[in-house]
């Protein structure tokens, strides 16, 4: 039998962990790790990796790139061995990197003067971003459930957060711009959050009706689908523009509304634009989470004697609340993410931190309103999966 | 008892059933069927109300019931249908319990009638009272389907094709399941089907229906041998008319004793437990040996119908059957003369 190159055997059990294994490996050596800068205006001096980490941290990278060299292998450990072994090599290479940065910028700064900042490098992103990949691929490559994702989530985390209260990132440029600022940046995460959460109630309040509505008479669906449709086209910054007109009219029309504050700019216009774009996915869902019970069910539901309210919430709510949940999480998600535009009309948020960045040309502002929301984004969707996962019936298997 | 008072219902000037009436006595097995269309299941389902009715009177025992709030009526009415719907959500005993919860029954009372009905459907109570609809076959989650339609004691059981979606196998041993608790419950049953040898195999009366009318309503015998209209023999088939009455008749009713003398044209061997081991003689042609032993495969029971007790004669080439009881002990036997020779 002829051995042509199909006939090889393989020998990388994961290409997707090898690619950033490759790609790690590349941007550690070929990118900049960290920038040191004489103040926080101009753009500073490159830093390779080589020169910022101390030696053992070198070391360390090194050995667990090699240990997550092996986790690509067919032989000796397979894909699933392999996958576990990525599950401790790769978040330890993380907190490594982040350490080592973190180090990195304190001693650098020692003998510094007071103005000199030390800011991470495009290496640096491209390990946390590579490392993080690897964890996520790992799992699903071994079908983890929720609740270990879960636990082992918390733990990464707790780790990050240690390293944080251990003050090892407090000399990085980003974290002093965080102190500088710390009480308006509390209090723009709260109305953040407030405005998402001000977005959603209403949202929930109407858009749950509007889906059972959709789903029982379906005659309502086209008209329906089609202008929340409208809606979600319009791009977030002509919405918010386009709100402002009518409603600092309607502020100023009806005098009790202007002082709950309907305004041209400020949280209204944001809130209601929010909510105009969470509509759909809310109101889609409930209606396609209804449409999911088997007719058979509803049939048995009133055959059986239950009244219109109790199949609505003894079998159709719970049979379709998981796609609800679903729904919801989508919307949250989109909503965390679209407040951050909600600050060029003057709502607030952490959107603030991001233009007031890019006007004076301050990346770790910038970064400042940008990680945050990325992580609030995550988290977010992480608890809401957990959600969905417990309020699926037991019985759907 | 149950009565229908010429129920009619119409969809603008379409008239999909016209003016039945028909009565059905505590403990029978009413059995509605005809062609598709013919409004047999309209009309179960005017019985409970899921379809409303635009003409006529129903009596449950002697009380009026079509003015009674329609979520009352159906929880004094069983309800079971082809695609079961069993409520994925709930466990094999929430899903028993739901009528029972209506009512607001005490938790214990619920507790002992779901036990009740998982054994009267042989479900080991144990093992599957805790199970999800999903973890069901076919068949048991029919089963459930039915002991849920029984729970709360209905007055009336109303079964829509509850066994058309299985396979012929299960079918068939449902049916004879649901034989077996008509007859140990008692419950009155309107039962809905387009197979006719269902039908034969179930009911104790039969409606025909076509196009919306009641065209025939009478004992499954009458049916075959007195139709009231051509279009009842053309329904029920004229081809295998001799086997449909075979369907309809039971081996208990054509045993006779069991042949033991050596000097009878055939007669049976048994073991010291009164088994039956082999036949002598009793073959209808001389083609075959003439001493066969017995095998399980040949056997009757005083419950099989003569359809299947025939059907085994032919397929095994004898003219008698041993009739066994639940030990296998040799109690009679079923000759072909005897199936020829009773008038139906």
């Amino acid at each position: 039998m002829g051995l042509d190159a199909h006939d090889e055997p393989r020998r990388i059990a994961n290409r997707v962990l090898a690619t950033l294994l490759v790609a790690s490996l590349a941007g550690a050596v070929l990118l900049p790790f960290a920038a040191m800068a004489p103040n926080r205006l101009v753009s500073g001096e490159s830093v390779s990796l080589l020169t910022a980490l101390r030696a053992w941290q070198v070391l360390g990278l090194a050995a667990l790139a090699g240990a997550l060299a092996l986790a690509c292998l067919v032989r000796p450990l397979g894909e699933r061995r392999g996958a576990r072994l990525t599950l401790v090599a790769a978040p330890l290479a993380l907190l490594l990197t982040l350490y080592g940065l973190g180090d990195y910028a304190q001693r650098a700064l020692t003998d510094a003067s007071p103005a000199a900042r030390v800011s991470q490098g495009a290496a640096f992103w491209v390990l946390v971003f590579c490392t993080s990949l690897m964890i996520v691929d790992a799992f699903q490559r071994l079908g983890a459930s929720l609740w270990v994702r879960s636990g082992y989530g918390l733990l990464v985390i707790a780790a990050v957060a240690a390293l944080f209260a251990a003050g090892t990132f407090n000399a990085l440029s980003i974290l002093r711009e965080y102190f500088n600022i710390e009480d308006a940046f509390v209090a723009q995460f709260v109305t953040h959050l407030t405005l998402v959460g001000l977005a959603l109630a209403p949202t929930l309040a109407i858009g749950l009706p509007l889906g059972l509505l959709a789903h029982r008479r379906p005659a309502t669906r086209g008209i329906l689908f089609s202008v929340l449709n409208v809606f979600q086209t319009i791009p977030s910054i002509a919405l918010f523009a386009l709100l402002v007109a009518p409603l600092s009219a309607l502020g100023d029309a009806v005098p009790w509304l202007g002082a709950l504050g309907v305004a041209g700019i400020g949280a209204a216009p944001a809130i209601l634009a929010l909510i105009l774009y969470s509509l759909l996915p809310i109101v889609r869902n409930t209606q396609a989470g209804f449409a999911g019970v088997d007719p058979a069910t509803r049939e048995a539901a009133r055959g059986m004697g239950m009244t219109r309210r109790q199949i609505l919430w003894r079998v159709e709510v719970p049979l379709a609340l998981p796609v609800i949940l679903s729904g919801l999480r989508i919307v949250t998600v989109q909503a965390i993410g679209l407040t951050v535009v909600a600050a060029l009309i003057g709502a607030g948020g952490l959107g603030a931190f991001i233009f007031q960045g890019l006007g004076q040309y301050a990346i770790d502002l910038v970064l400042l309103g940008a990680v945050p929301t990325i992580a609030l984004a995550v988290v977010a969707d992480f608890l809401l999966q957990i959600l969905v996962a417990v309020s699926r019936p037991a019985g759907a298997g | 008892m149950i009565e229908l008072q010429g129920l009619t219902k119409t969809y603008g000037d379409k008239t999909v059933v016209s003016d039945i009436s028909l009565r059905v006595e505590r403990g029978e097995f009413s059995v509605l069927i005809g062609p598709s269309g013919c409004g047999k299941s309209t009309t179960l389902r005017m019985i409970n109300r899921l379809i409303p009715l635009t003409q006529g009177r129903i009596l449950l025992g002697d009380e009026d019931v079509t003015r009674l709030p329609a979520e009352q009526l159906r929880r004094r009415i069983g309800y079971a249908i082809q695609s079961i719907g069993l409520f994925p959500h709930w466990t094999v005993a929430d899903n028993i319990a739901v009528v029972p919860n209506l009512l607001k029954w005490p938790r214990a009372r619920i507790a002992s009638r779901v036990d009740e009905l998982l054994d009267l459907f042989h479900l080991d109570a144990g093992e599957f009272r805790d199970k999800y609809p999903h973890q069901l076959s076919g068949g048991q989650a029919q089963r459930v389907g039915v002991a849920r339609a029984l729970a709360a004691d209905p007055e009336v059981l109303l079964m829509d094709e509850p066994f058309g979606a299985v396979d012929p196998l299960t079918r068939e041993v449902l049916q004879n399941e649901m034989r077996r608790v008509h007859e140990q419950t008692g419950t009155t049953v309107i039962f809905v089907t387009h197979d006719m040898d269902e039908a034969l195999k179930l009911a104790s009366r039969i409606a025909l229906l076509d196009a919306g009318r009641l065209v025939q309503y009478d004992r499954p015998i009458e049916l075959l041998t007195a139709p009231a209209e051509s279009f009842v023999s053309d329904f029920i088939g004229k081809a295998d008319l001799g086997l449909k009455l075979l369907s309809r008749r039971w081996v208990h009713q054509y045993q006779q004793a069991a042949t033991m003398s050596s000097e009878a044209p055939h007669h049976w061997e048994t073991d010291a437990q009164g088994h039956p081991t082999c036949l002598h003689g009793g073959r209808p042609t001389t083609d075959v040996a003439p001493s066969v032993a017995v095998t399980d495969d040949w056997t009757a029971t005083p419950g099989m119908t003569m359809k299947e007790a025939l059907s085994r004669m032919v397929w095994y080439r004898v003219g008698v059957l041993p009739v066994i009881d639940d030990a296998g002990r040799l109690v009679g036997e079923v000759t072909l003369e005897g199936v020829m020779g009773r008038q139906p």
